[in-house]
């Protein structure tokens, strides 16, 4: 379609779909979702051994040979989030093991601190649930009907109580109190607009049937909403994150990883640099 | 057989908070099937479905936008030329119905279409097959009251799920815009006749 086909990505777009139990379809949805073309060459295929067997002993990483295995073979299912960590540029292939290690050391205790900084504002972060329904009006008034959800999502957006309601019923509760900052009432507002698209991406998939699984692909977006003021939210990075979410299983992990395909894609788009 | 066989292209513009169920109205509509597969609509998309309206085939190009209010600033390159506007709201989402003004003013604002007290629009409320209607939040009394506070606007309740009312609603929506395109021939006789396909599906007729 043209210019008009790269606005939108529908569901079948992303070939998730392989013999990776991570990607494993619901039982309902198989012959609803387009199987991958991808298939397991051997000789080719970028496997564990090989994989294992291109770092050096201090664990400088060969990336030509990587390189070339992927781009004549894909990469084996088992070792999809590592490598992408590489190819993202989260690490350097030049760094050592010990590098590496004190570096992602740093980012986890980074990724804490915009965790807790988010869980002040908002106590949904980190608490294993997410958002569907709107937490602040426009104006920057909370919404009482906190509609952190945790047990059944699947109806997104049900009963929302009458924000002028609420309102009025705060504006007592509020008297004295500062207004909020509108970076934050910016941030508060996509809160429930991240959560309505995680519910519906990749769903064929039986990953997303887990509760803790949906609340770790939103936080890992409100987090980058929050610290990226200036993309914060836009409709279709669910689609952009959820893979890196299935593959990587630690939360900050994932979270780098999005980070820096962010950092590329944005890149890509103005043509700038890509800055390490 | 009658030698009018004129072939129209309407378009037709879908506008509402996202999670109504834009798409999935329109997926309903054209291919006959409801899926719960739909991620959210990125910037916007369209298909289109032809049918036999009286003498004239009547192909309707139909605009399915994002829901995300960020993608509004697109709006322009979206709404330009539309035939008709179909606003959506989710009768179990207050927000999404507090929101229509928004939507609807927007909507006149970008598309800027020569007589904006006319522009025809079309209200659906989507979703009330939920909870057999026990979670809904907007009554149609409600939801009615609005239309007529905006020059009379005709109103659907649909379920694009259970294919409730949904082709009622766009057999009204292509009335209607036709009718429009009709009183818009007379101010400009000279605009081009719609794009022309050489094929001729058959049926397709909705009603």
């Amino acid at each position: 379609m043209g210019f008009g086909g790269c606005l939108n990505w529908k569901s079948e777009d992303l070939s998730l779909i392989d013999t990776n139990s991570s990607y494993a379809v619901k039982p309902e949805h198989i012959g609803d979702v387009r199987k991958t073309r991808f298939k397991l060459r051997p000789g080719r295929t970028l496997s564990q051994r090989k994989w294992q067997s291109a770092f050096s002993e201090d664990g400088h990483l060969d990336i030509g040979v990587v390189l070339s295995r992927i781009q004549r073979g894909g990469v084996h299912p088992s070792i999809r989030g590592v490598v992408w960590e590489f190819l993202l540029g989260c690490y350097d292939p030049n760094s050592t093991y010990e590098d590496r290690n004190r570096l992602r050391q740093r980012k986890m205790e980074q990724y804490g601190i915009w965790m807790a900084e988010c869980q002040r504002m908002e106590s949904t972060v980190g608490s294993g649930r997410y958002i569907i329904k709107p937490v602040i009006t426009e104006d920057g008034q909370p919404i009482q009907d906190l509609s952190s959800q945790g047990g059944n999502a699947s109806e997104p957006g049900e009963k929302t109580v009458s924000t002028t309601e609420n309102s009025q019923h705060f504006e007592e509760a509020l008297a004295g109190t500062p207004p909020l900052e509108k970076t934050e009432v910016n941030w508060k507002r996509t809160l429930h607009q991240i959560g309505l698209d995680v519910v519906r991406t990749d769903r064929a998939l039986v990953f997303y049937e887990s509760e803790a699984n949906l609340a770790k692909l939103w936080t890992v977006l409100a987090i980058y909403a929050w610290i990226d003021k200036e993309i914060g939210y836009c409709q279709g990075m669910s689609d952009l994150c959820s893979p890196l979410v299935i593959l990587l299983e630690d939360e900050a992990d994932a979270f780098w990883c999005f980070e820096r395909m962010m950092r590329r894609l944005v890149c890509i788009t103005s043509l700038c640099p890509i800055v390490d | 057989m009658s030698i009018s066989r004129r072939r129209t292209l309407l378009k037709v513009v879908i506008l509402g908070d996202s999670g109504v169920g834009k798409t999935s109205l329109m997926n309903q509509y054209v291919h006959n099937k409801f899926s719960q597969q739909y991620k959210a609509t990125i910037g916007a998309d369209f298909v289109t479905k032809e049918i036999q309206m009286e003498d004239r085939l009547v192909t309707l190009q139909i605009w399915d936008t994002a829901g995300q209010e960020r993608f509004q600033s697109l709006g322009v390159a979206f709404y330009r030329g539309a035939d008709c506007c179909v606003l959506v709201y989710d009768v179990n989402v207050l927000k999404s119905f507090d929101t229509l003004d928004n939507w609807h003013d927007e909507f006149l604002k970008q598309a800027n279409p020569v007589d904006p007290s006319s522009f025809p629009f079309i209200l659906l409320g989507n979703k009330v097959d939920i909870d057999g209607g026990n979670s809904r939040v907007v009554s149609e009394k409600k939801a009615k009251e609005w239309c007529l506070s905006r020059g009379n606007i005709p109103y659907f309740e649909t379920s694009a799920k259970e294919a409730y009312n949904v082709d009622a609603a766009f057999l009204c929506v292509a009335k209607t815009a036709l009718a429009n395109e009709h009183d818009q021939d007379i101010y400009f006789q000279n605009i081009p006749e719609a794009v022309s396909e050489t094929e001729q599906r058959g049926g397709g007729c909705a009603c």
